[in-house]
């Protein structure tokens, strides 16, 4: 935790609230358009739509949090991890899951320290009280030292407030938000919107920087109106050929132009059909690394029949492929 | 622009995308920062500001298209042989300057303008087309437009009666461009109304009547039934996880005793899910109410609980499967069917279902279960089991019978309602989704 924050976040009292921190410029080179963004993300290995650019370029000006929903596997939770490589600051990734509360996601007070000090410290109570008179003295003697037990020192934070607290700004990524509890989303709200948490015992701490925030989503549930209405919202669907193309070939730059093609092609043919699992983005790469292993020049049917457990994880949607292979590989030899 | 940008945000809201205030400022920042320049990025930057699921994406896309709809409008050709002599004597309208220049840009932004003054966003009924029609044509000029015509026809000179006939074609396209726009912009203002009106309707409508084309949206209704149903139970499930042994609070709390363990603190994870078997009449009697049922039982089936489902006639099949392996509609339409699951349409015999239960699927039956049965407990005077229905009631932790028909005939005829009755935690009317929902309510909170 120290190794991170450099000091501690600002503290602000109920009463007095200091003026709203606004979020460094420094990257707004970086986001200075969607066209920026688009090809600097390129570089980092991550091909996105003019939509996904869109979106971050408006959740960086806007200060906003994005929440991208998307089927699994077209790529989520790489957009965050390749923001923070784009920015180059610190990425805090919380994995949501059904049971998450805030002493593992927002803070904790590190018991044990606090026990251990208050053992050490008994001995000591004797000079602090020493020339007092009367209990009522005692006590306001020992009301001068505060709640020392309740302060910073004993206060271990987890990933949210972490993100708060780095002085650079970072990005924080709520992973699979949808898994969490309503009771979770409830306290993201104040995250989301101020940037800033409350610890009962210290008061409000705001965020030295505002991080950029991404909460991914898989739509197994659907998230409160609260939450949507302080996010931007990106859906990202599975990619048409041309794209998908297009991120084969920042990815797996070996492969053969014309085994891209086919891939992309083939892939696109097995989404139609009925299966419990389609095949991700993600297992088109990986099909595609399988295939450069191989040294493949073009595709054929017994290669597509010798490797479908690379993007096909089912028994049953691979008898399915099985079945309509010869009718797929045409379909998607036409599509060429 | 933002009374324009206003303007959409009315029309997606009518269309059933729910935009609050904040999302609407948010949308103005959006816009205004993106500018307007480009078509795609506008599109896409409100549609991260505005429309936040798949769903309402969906509605997003068709009412931007449809608002911000950029063919221009049609013109038609201009005279080749020669433009038309102006200042023929009188002073022309600015409308009819616009026609005769082909302003298409200036036709299109009064156009708009007429249109925001007439309300058409007040629209409701597509009687009301013509009408808005006309306040629109009237609030671009058109009576100038029609002085501007008869002046020119009755000067009776050869390039003013040219004048007058380009005049009136151009006013006919416009006219016809005018009767597209409000065609366009009626769905826009008016599709909520009845889009909410329908559902409104659905939701009291007797379920026998419901025809196939609205399925899809009672689909959606009990979604969102079921949606709000998850909620509370996960909220009660919440609630039952306090009460082993909680080191950390534990701890916390007894810091002041010097870390003596004197104030126990507890937590306890007690996770009880309703188990629930459903017995459905499918017979020719009930068959459009079962079809709901199912269908809510479906829903349930994916949402919320364990569920084994059977359905009867003659006999008693399990047909759990058929919920897990087919999508909904095909799943309905094989469970009226019957196909391949030996079930036989003759007549109802609740006495024979019950049987067959007894012998097969007793086991499955718990303390914890809750046993729905729906039917019109209309036996065509067979034996009605009544023994079986007993043994059901005393493993079972509660028997609930929904029946169709409204209870002023429960046990007239051939009907056994009142005998079942007996053994029945509840016995309700439920031939509605309010009907439903009330049951539903009930289960989730009794325990």
């Amino acid at each position: 935790m120290d190794g991170i924050s450099s000091g501690f976040a600002h503290l602000v009292g109920p009463t007095q609230r200091r003026e709203r921190i606004l979020m460094n410029h420094l990257h707004d080179g970086k986001f200075a358009s969607p066209e920026e963004i688009t090809r600097g993300f390129e570089k980092a290995g991550y091909v996105c739509s003019r939509k996904i650019a869109t979106t971050l370029y408006l959740a960086y000006h806007l200060q906003k949090p994005v929440l991208v929903e998307g089927p699994a596997g077209v790529g989520k939770t790489e957009l965050a991890k390749i923001t923070a490589a784009y920015v180059d600051v610190p990425l805090i990734r919380l994995q949501c899951y059904e049971g998450l509360d805030e002493s593992k996601a927002l803070y904790e007070w590190k018991y044990g320290k606090q026990l251990l000090y208050t053992q050490i410290l008994k001995d000591k109570l004797n000079d602090v009280l020493k020339g007092a008179k009367g209990l009522s003295q005692s006590m306001s003697k020992l009301h001068e030292y505060d709640d020392i037990f309740f302060s910073e020192h004993f206060l271990e934070p987890r990933p949210l407030l972490k993100a708060l607290q780095v002085a650079e700004g970072s990005v924080l990524l709520v992973d699979e938000v949808d898994k969490s509890d309503q009771e979770f989303e409830a306290f993201l709200l104040e995250i989301l919107s101020d940037f800033q948490v409350s610890v009962p015992e210290i008061g409000t701490i705001e965020a030295l920087c505002r991080p950029f925030v991404f909460l991914t989503s898989n739509n197994t549930r659907e998230m409160s109106e609260a939450l949507k209405r302080r996010c931007l919202h990106l859906f990202i669907p599975f990619p048409d050929p041309r794209l998908e193309k297009e991120i084969l070939r920042v990815r797996v730059p070996d492969l053969a132009e014309i085994l891209q093609m086919q891939l992309v092609a083939f892939i696109h043919q097995v989404r139609k059909l009925d299966l419990k699992k389609v095949p991700s983005v993600s297992e088109t790469i990986d099909w595609a690394r399988v295939m450069l292993l191989l040294n493949a020049s073009s595709l054929n049917q017994g290669l597509i029949r010798d490797t479908l457990n690379v993007f096909v994880k089912f028994e049953d949607d691979i008898n399915i492929v099985h079945e309509h292979l010869h009718e797929i590989t045409a379909a998607a030899m036409k599509e060429m | 622009m933002d009374q324009v940008l206003q303007d959409f945000i009315a029309a997606l809201r009518n269309s059933g995308v729910r935009i609050s205030v904040a999302e609407n400022m948010d949308a103005l920042h959006a816009a205004a920062f993106m500018g307007c320049a480009d078509r795609q990025d506008l599109k896409d930057s409100l549609s991260a500001t505005l429309a936040k699921s798949q769903y309402e994406k969906e509605i997003f896309d068709s009412c931007f298209d449809r608002f911000f709809c950029t063919e221009s409008p049609s013109h038609p050709e201009k005279d080749s042989h020669g433009e038309p002599e102006m200042d023929t004597g009188g002073q022309d309208s600015s409308l009819t300057e616009m026609l005769l220049s082909g302003d298409n840009v200036g036709l299109s932004i009064a156009m708009r303008q007429a249109a925001r003054q007439a309300n058409i966003n007040e629209i409701q009924f597509f009687t009301q087309k013509s009408l808005y029609t006309r306040r629109i044509l009237q609030g671009m000029g058109m009576e100038a437009v029609e002085g501007d015509i008869r002046r020119l026809s009755g000067e009776g000179m050869g390039t003013s009666l040219q004048k007058a006939k380009a005049l009136k074609d151009a006013r006919d396209a416009l006219m016809q461009n005018v009767r597209n726009f409000v065609e366009q912009q009626y769905p826009l203002f008016a599709g909520a109304a009845t889009e909410e009106i329908m559902e409104r309707y659905l939701k009291d409508m007797r379920l026998s009547n419901l025809e196939q084309r609205d399925f899809q949206r009672m689909h959606r209704i009990v979604q969102k039934m079921v949606k709000r149903l998850n909620d509370r139970h996960s909220k009660r499930k919440k609630a039952e996880k306090r009460g082993c042994f909680d080191l950390k609070r534990t701890l916390r709390a007894n810091v002041a005793y010097q870390g003596m363990i004197i104030d126990p603190r507890w937590k306890s994870k007690k996770i009880d899910r309703a188990d629930i078997v459903a017995l459905c009449d499918v017979s020719r009697s009930v068959e459009d109410f079962v079809r709901f049922m199912l269908l809510f039982f479906y829903n349930l089936n994916e949402a919320v609980v364990r569920i084994r489902s059977y359905i009867f006639c003659s006999n008693l099949v399990d047909v759990t499967h058929v919920f897990e392996e087919h999508p909904v509609e095909e799943a309905l339409v094989r469970l009226q069917r019957g196909v391949g699951l030996g079930i036989r349409f003759g007549g109802t015999d609740y006495g024979q279902a019950l049987r067959d239960f007894k012998e097969n699927w007793m086991d499955r039956v718990t303390n914890r279960t809750t046993v729905i049965i729906l039917g019109d407990a209309r036996n065509n005077f067979g034996d009605p089991e009544m023994g079986i229905l007993r043994l059901l009631q005393e493993r079972s932790k509660r028997i609930i019978w929904l029946n169709p028909e409204p209870p002023t005939f429960w046990g007239t005829g051939d009907s056994e309602m009142k005998r079942y009755m007996a053994y029945c935690t509840l016995s309700r009317e439920c031939s509605t989704v309010n009907h439903l929902q009330r049951v539903v309510d009930y289960l989730l909170r009794t325990r």
